[in-house]
């Protein structure tokens, strides 16, 4: 293929990919100067948009792109199970010791995977 | 909590900055190094890739973006499903700046939002309450402008360092940011937004299934809809209805 052609549509790609986020932030920015934080209308976006993280979310560790998807779907349940788990152990919530526990099982299944 | 938990704005910026220093920002790092890996596995030029995260700073439309261009689609539709994946600033924004003390709720606006995010917006969201409104938007911006900053230097860093390091690290590098997402829910208070993200899990799945570009749009708006109607009917102590 030409490769000042394929160039060319990528930045085109990247160019129309950043005005249309930017476009989104822009028209939240113009929504909210009429929308009140006590409002129904509030309450119901709230919902939506924590749906829709969620919905994200669920995507990513579901049905991930690229290298996650070499993982069992059992084990990234797992994995995520677990760090829930040490997540709500404390009322304070442990975050970062939780974010610990998935990131380092899965690179101890990576290391296990690689060796044989 | 009490309202004056900050003497001045000064005071709520540096705030931001140290509560970004910790799990936003390390999350976020290892996020784009993700993804500089991913841009340099793939074949993609160091600018592409490093202006990616800078300019558009969306991970989800990011990875869109990358795998579209992989499969040679056309520039149009990849704006499209890009903007798709977006639309869910529209309603962070519309629920985060609302909560801003009306004196900062000018044009600059426009400018600010660039640096929004999930991350800062889901630690934002949490905060703001323990606040007083004009101390919101400065403690915002120190939360949410390191987040930015540190995009672009994890996103080439990533680029450059992807090859060397064994596969099993990118591994544990690229499970940070769903984790995060998922570790962050248990912290919702509202039933009406844990309901919403009960659904929005259940129905993501199933509507990714049937038409992924529209997914998270129509997941949305399904879901959060009956979470709204159900803490409506169900949920909600009958006075404040009247008083609302």
């Amino acid at each position: 293929m030409n490769a000042d052609m394929q160039g060319w549509g990528t930045w085109l790609a990247l160019s129309a990919a950043c005005v249309g986020t930017y476009i989104c932030r822009a028209a939240g920015v113009k929504l909210s100067g009429h929308i009140n934080q006590d409002s129904e209308v509030f309450r119901w976006l709230s919902a939506v948009t924590y749906a829709m993280v969620a919905a994200l979310t669920v995507r990513m560790i579901l049905m991930p792109l690229g290298l996650l998807a070499t993982v069992p779907l059992g084990l990234r349940v797992l994995i995520c199970a677990l760090s829930l788990g040490v997540m709500v152990s404390h009322p304070q919530r442990r975050l970062v010791p939780a974010l610990l526990t998935g990131t380092l099982l899965m690179l101890t299944y990576g290391v296990m995977r690689t060796s044989p | 909590m009490t309202l004056n938990r900050f003497a001045n704005r000064r005071e709520a910026f540096w705030r931001g900055i140290h509560d970004a220093l910790g799990a936003p920002v390390l999350v976020l790092f290892a996020g784009m190094i993700g993804f500089g890996a991913m841009g340099r596995t793939h074949g993609f030029d160091a600018w592409i890739t490093g202006l990616t995260s800078l300019l558009m700073f969306a991970l989800p439309g990011q990875v869109v973006m990358l795998e579209m261009l992989i499969s040679g689609s056309s520039w149009l539709a990849i704006g499209f499903a890009v903007t798709l994946t977006s639309t869910r600033f529209v309603t962070m924004v519309v629920t985060l700046f609302p909560q801003l003390h009306r004196r900062d709720r000018n044009p600059f606006l426009y400018v600010w939002v660039h640096v929004l995010a999930m991350t800062a917006w889901a630690v934002s969201m949490r905060e703001f309450p323990k606040m007083a409104p004009k101390h919101r938007l400065a403690y915002f911006m120190g939360l949410a402008l390191p987040c930015w900053l540190i995009s672009p230097i994890g996103t080439v860093l990533g680029y450059f360092v992807a090859g060397w390091v064994p596969s099993a690290v990118t591994l544990g590098l690229v499970f940070i940011n769903p984790l995060f997402f998922l570790l962050t829910f248990t912290d919702v208070k509202p039933w009406i937004n844990r309901i919403a993200i009960g659904l929005g899990c259940l129905f993501g799945p199933i509507f990714y299934v049937l038409d992924p570009d529209s997914s998270l749009l129509l997941t949305g708006l399904v879901a959060g809809t009956l979470a709204y109607l159900a803490d409506r009917r169900w949920l909600r102590p009958r006075p404040t209805e009247v008083q609302t």
